[in-house]
């Protein structure tokens, strides 16, 4: 068997594998939030990007999104898409934090669940959450560029169907 | 032979046309139905979140002007204090500052606000954070603000915890010399609850993101007494 072949044999299984992942990724961080959404917006207001009161209203939605993208994924439904939007919001955290760690703030980025400032004399440790978001971000993008996985319900759905 | 070649060939093209056709449709269905389970995921959390918050607040007596704390003395410079009486450094902090600011206060040298937020309802299984600041604002009605405070961080529930009972938080206060019954059925009734919300907004407001934080003169400063002698100039 040519190693092409291989690549397009083990490939959708790949995918496979990062869907899940991710789905469970989203799954963990949303559902670490969704408890307390008073906490998940001052999360978002530590990072002092954005007015209090919008930082409150992103920090209830965020939750709920993140588990809609965690149950997309899992079910692998519009994995293409959900993906893409995955990809946006990692970069968006990516910046957060990197925009947190120049300014010198001193928080937990709440990635999953609590948040907030850091209570005085314990230190930010940004460089772990940076990376663990780029790893993220580049699976997101492995679905993006090739989408269709095999346990998915786009396989069920566009089955029979030219790709 | 050859004509009859072409004929299935154009018929294979025009089927993989429509095949095409058909799969890009339905993956714009797809996508479509996808993004409207995100915006609806995103509405419901905003709906959830709005059906927790509570309505109007009374504010407690010798409330801040604009009701987001307990104020006590009257002297010229201000020291603002945020605490959560779940978070262990603000016992810490109570424990080594807050005697010389309490005494400063009834000194009428500052004028000492207590800002208690609820940042920390999730450190309890019973929204401990929300029910003692709850309590501290009927203690301000009883004019026992103080001592209820310090009453409280002596009886710090462990993270994780239930926290004190409201009967507890009732106990404590009757210990600190608050008696009638006025006391007892406000920190029952979770009468300051939503006041304890709004506090905790306004504190968010103003970029108050964990506890303790210190403001003296509007300056945040360090939470620490000799930050905050420093910074009232000795």
């Amino acid at each position: 068997m040519s190693i092409a072949h291989r690549w397009s044999d083990l490939r959708p299984w790949l995918g496979t594998l990062a869907r899940l992942g991710l789905a469970a990724v989203w799954l963990v961080a949303g559902g670490s939030k969704v408890g307390d959404l008073a906490g998940s917006g001052r999360a978002v207001a530590a990072f002092r990007l954005m007015p209090a009161d919008a930082a409150r209203l992103v920090g209830a939605a965020l939750p709920f999104v993140e588990i809609a993208l965690g149950v997309l994924l899992l079910v692998g439904l519009a994995t293409r898409l959900a993906a893409a939007v995955s990809a946006a919001l990692f970069a968006i955290y990516i910046v957060g934090i990197a925009a947190a760690w120049a300014r010198g703030l001193s928080i937990d980025c709440g990635c999953f669940g609590g948040g907030g400032q850091l209570a005085p004399g314990q230190h930010p440790n940004y460089a772990p959450d940076i990376l663990r978001d780029v790893g993220l971000l580049l699976v997101a993008g492995f679905l993006v560029i090739w989408p269709r996985t095999r346990l998915a319900l786009d396989e069920w759905l566009l089955v029979g169907e030219a790709t | 032979m050859s004509s009859r070649a072409n004929k299935k060939q154009a018929a294979r093209v025009v089927r993989d046309q429509i095949a095409r056709e058909r799969a890009r449709a339905r993956t714009l269905w797809i996508s479509i139905a996808a993004v409207a389970v995100l915006v609806i995921a995103g509405l419901a959390g905003l709906v959830v979140y709005q059906s927790q918050r509570s309505g109007e607040h009374v504010n407690p007596q010798h409330a801040t002007a604009n009701g987001d704390g307990l104020v006590v003395g009257s002297g010229p410079k201000t020291v603002d204090v945020y605490l959560d009486f779940m978070c262990p450094h603000c016992k810490d902090f109570e424990e080594t500052a807050g005697g010389s600011l309490n005494q400063m206060a009834a000194a009428n040298q500052i004028t000492l606000a207590y800002h208690p937020v609820a940042f920390l309802d999730n450190a309890s299984t019973t929204k401990y954070s929300t029910r003692a600041a709850s309590a501290t604002g009927c203690a301000s009605d009883a004019g026992k603000l103080t001592e209820y405070v310090q009453a409280l961080f002596a009886n710090q529930p462990a993270e994780g915890s239930a926290g004190l009972s409201d009967d507890q938080l009732i106990q404590l206060g009757h210990t600190v010399g608050i008696s009638g019954s006025g006391f007892d059925t406000c920190v029952r009734d979770g009468k300051y609850r939503p006041w304890v919300q709004h506090v905790t907004d306004q504190a968010l407001n103003r970029g108050v993101s964990g506890t303790p934080t210190v403001y003296v003169n509007g300056k945040q400063v360090e939470p620490s007494l000799p930050a905050i002698t420093q910074a009232l100039g000795g």
